[in-house]
């Protein structure tokens, strides 16, 4: 090596020591050591699921079709082409060809069948295959009725998800949320509930009094929420099978905001005590109710950590509306926002993460709403969408997703949007008009034997 | 008038002085760039040792097809050169058939005193003199082009082969010639392809890393690095929520010394708040040591520094 070279090269050094963010760290403890700084979707190819008689046909189309849409939406797989795929799998009980799937660059294939019991039941086996090292990461076979085959889609997705991220899929879930229609001074608001990806939709109240905030009970058999009846509004109990519902406590003013615990047996709420509101708690099968706070502000928005010891909420006791955190039996509560870059931003609407990670807000600052999240502690504040009004987060099972609605403004509606805590894929929920205030359920098929 | 000569000498000096100074400092600033090295964050240990060559290393190894060839293969101006071949001119009566199989005939080679000047209609284009060929177990493709021309009558087929010798005495069809550049430019190209090889064996004297003294193959931090980058084009973890610094997978990799997979990378140890983020991270690294295999680049005289390369995975930039 020459003196030139040796200098280029010991400059070439020098930058990259300067340079903080180097190409490859130095090893540590004789270890390689590589750490991604891109975040790339994983290329996964999804084959039409083999129908078990021509019959079966429309629906192996359908259930290929669910799952592919929820694993691309999801922004962690990246589906590949129909159109590109060399193999046509006929018969999911021989292993495919894994070269066929190597030249497409699939890290994992995925292949079905859906077959048509003499029962009439129906009969889904999927299998997920590693087609790097050729091996099955998963396989599994369902029976359900026919009617219930996006049901069956929605678990497949979820096992594929976990299998592949190692964390629970958030795909077997509902949405509950207020419809809206009619022209803007006269909107119709109706309590409606869906699938996660917007299908199914069903409508539980008519639409005659003014529905806001609902919210799913752990279970997902119950939806608490504020309806404006005849006199106060008022926060009640509804029941998904039966239809019933019920006003939550008999307060003199004002009930609003209300939340389950995670064990389900107890609801927070605000209740408007003159020009201020406090935070409740009742106790469903007691009914006795407990005051958590007392203090000459508007304290509202209550939502408990995952383990039910903490909760957070909004409160303007310091003059803005900011993040509190405080022990679920009440006591001093602690501020966690605290805008770096705008003193008179304000932030409400906080949602404890089903994991316990992250606290999601809505952030109003610099003519803007922003859905942001926030460790339990206030420190990692991060903006994961910003505009014109973006309001009313709420976590998927999972915490992995953040649905909010977007108002456009002027005479157009509310829509929902979904973003990843990356905030890098976020996309809009197909819903049949315009939509506000979701709630995301629990994991169905975790909650079905409570 | 009375002048300080040693004002003057001073003067004169610290011109030439500085007029040295800027012509050489200009010149220096406008070194060419020198081609980028894959290069790591190297201790001094090893860039000494880099920089030291190998003491232990083996001598002998001259690279012989780089160093003797020198006198084999001359290179030579291809230009006006004499052979004993004849002038071959061939026409073409049928231009419409495909390019690549139409036969079409060109002048191969200048000669000064053509014993057959060839009967041409058309304006004489610039005959191409053939090469002289120093190996005579290779034939010129254009005068093999020529032979398998000669052979055959009509045009259409050119799959004719062996002719027996070279004929430069052939009947001209000086009605059917035509003139096709592009046919000149087809042929040019197979001769290009010969003086490629003997360009290159007759100037490249060295290895292709470095002088044969050099140690530059054995910069262990250049390999590391290549491979690294190599590996990470294939990684793609999906996790990037809270506390994902903390996920790390130790995976060690058995390598074959032509670069492959000895066998399935074996998961040491992973960590992490969750052990099935934590081993799907795993699954994830594995997979991507697989995929991007065969990892031919890595030097094959440090077998010995890469045959199990102990890596870790980690997702401290994911977020």
């Amino acid at each position: 090596m020459n003196r030139r070279r040796f200098m280029t090269l010991t400059g070439s050094t020098l930058a990259l020591l300067g340079g903080g963010q180097a190409f490859a760290q130095q090893p540590q403890q004789g270890r390689l050591r590589i750490d991604p700084t891109e975040f790339r979707p994983i290329p996964i190819a999804i084959t039409n699921f083999v129908p078990g008689s021509p019959a079966d046909g429309e629906v192996s189309n359908g259930v290929t079709q669910v799952i592919t849409n929820n694993l691309k939406r999801s922004g962690l797989f990246a589906p590949i082409d129909q159109a590109a795929f060399i193999e046509r799998i006929s018969n999911i009980d021989v292993a495919p060809q894994f070269q066929n799937w190597k030249t497409l660059n699939a890290q994992a294939l995925v292949t079905g069948r859906m077959t048509r019991q003499q029962d009439g039941r129906l009969k889904a086996e999927f299998r997920l295959w590693d087609v790097v090292t050729g091996q099955q990461l998963a396989g599994q076979q369902y029976f359900t009725s026919p009617e219930y085959w996006r049901r069956i889609a929605h678990i497949i997705s979820d096992q594929i998800y976990e299998q592949m991220t190692g964390e629970k899929g958030y795909f077997d879930s509902r949405v509950v949320f207020v419809d809206e229609t009619g022209p803007k001074e006269r909107r119709v608001k109706r309590l409606a509930m869906m699938d996660q990806d917007g299908a199914n939709v069903r409508y539980l109240t008519r639409g005659s009094d003014l529905v806001l905030t609902p919210r799913f009970s752990p279970n997902s058999q119950e939806i608490t929420y504020m309806e404006f009846g005849q006199g106060d509004p008022k926060v009640y109990l509804f029941n998904i099978e039966t239809g019933q519902r019920e006003i939550v406590g008999n307060f003199p003013g004002m009930t609003f905001a209300p939340r389950f615990s995670p064990d389900g047996q107890r609801v927070i709420m605000s209740l408007q005590q003159g020009g201020n509101s406090n935070l409740f708690v009742m106790d469903l099968r007691s009914r006795s109710t407990t005051r958590l706070t007392d203090t000459p502000a508007i304290d509202t928005s209550p939502s408990y950590s995952p383990d039910g010891t903490r909760i957070c909420f909004e409160s303007d006791r310091g003059g803005r509306s900011q993040i509190y955190v405080m022990a679920a039996g009440g006591g001093q509560a602690q501020r966690i926002s605290f805008s770096k870059d705008d003193n008179n931003a304000t932030y409400s609407t906080p949602v404890w993460s089903p994991r316990g990670d992250y606290i999601a807000f809505t952030r109003q600052g610099g003519g803007q709403f922003s859905i942001g999240v926030m460790k339990p502690d206030g420190s990692g504040e991060r903006l994961l969408t910003s505009g014109f009004h973006n309001e009313g987060p709420t976590f998927s099972p999972n915490g992995r997703v953040v649905m909010f609605f977007r108002d456009p403004g002027g005479n157009s509606g509310p829509s929902l949007f979904s973003v990843d805590i990356s905030g890098r894929f976020e996309q809009k929920v197909p819903t049949p008009g315009f939509a506000s205030d979701p709630a995301w359920s629990p994991l169905l098929s975790a909650t079905a034997g409570q | 008038m009375n002048v300080d000569k040693t004002l003057v000498a001073s003067i004169v000096l610290h011109v030439l002085v500085l007029g040295w100074g800027l012509l050489t400092f200009s010149s220096k600033a406008y070194i060419a760039p020198e081609e980028s090295l894959p290069v790591d964050i190297i201790s001094t240990d090893q860039l000494a040792q880099m920089m030291s060559g190998q003491k232990t290393g083996d001598k002998k190894e001259p690279k012989p097809k780089v160093e003797k060839v020198a006198e084999a293969k001359p290179e030579e101006d291809s230009v006006g050169k004499v052979t004993e071949k004849k002038e071959l001119i061939k026409t073409n009566s049928t231009p419409d058939t495909p390019p690549p199989p139409k036969p079409v005939e060109k002048p191969v080679e200048k000669k000064p005193d053509p014993p057959k000047p060839v009967a041409e209609t058309k304006p004489k284009e610039e005959p191409k003199p053939q090469e002289k060929k120093p190996d005579p177990a290779k034939e010129d493709p254009i005068a093999e082009l020529q032979k398998k021309l000669d052979t055959k009558k009509p045009p259409p087929k050119p799959v004719e082969q062996k002719v027996a010798a070279v004929q430069p005495q052939q009947q001209p069809k000086p009605k059917e010639r035509t003139f096709d550049p592009a046919q000149i430019a087809r042929d040019l190209d197979k001769r290009a392809a010969t003086r490629h090889e003997l360009t290159g064996s007759a100037l490249n004297a060295s290895a292709s890393l470095g002088s044969t003294s050099g140690t530059a193959a054995n910069n262990i931090a250049t390999w590391q690095g290549a491979f690294q980058g190599a590996v990470k084009r294939c990684f793609t973890p999906t996790y990037n929520g809270q506390d994902a610094n903390l996920y790390e997978a130790d995976i060690d990799i058995p390598m074959k010394i032509d670069g492959s997979l000895a066998s399935e990378p074996v998961i040491v140890a992973v960590r992490g708040p969750s052990r099935s983020i934590a081993q799907a991270v795993a699954e994830s690294a594995k997979r991507a040591i697989v995929q991007c295999q065969v990892y031919s680049f890595l030097p094959k005289q440090q077998y010995d520094s890469w045959k199990l390369i102990p890596m870790t995975f980690g997702l401290k930039d994911m977020l």
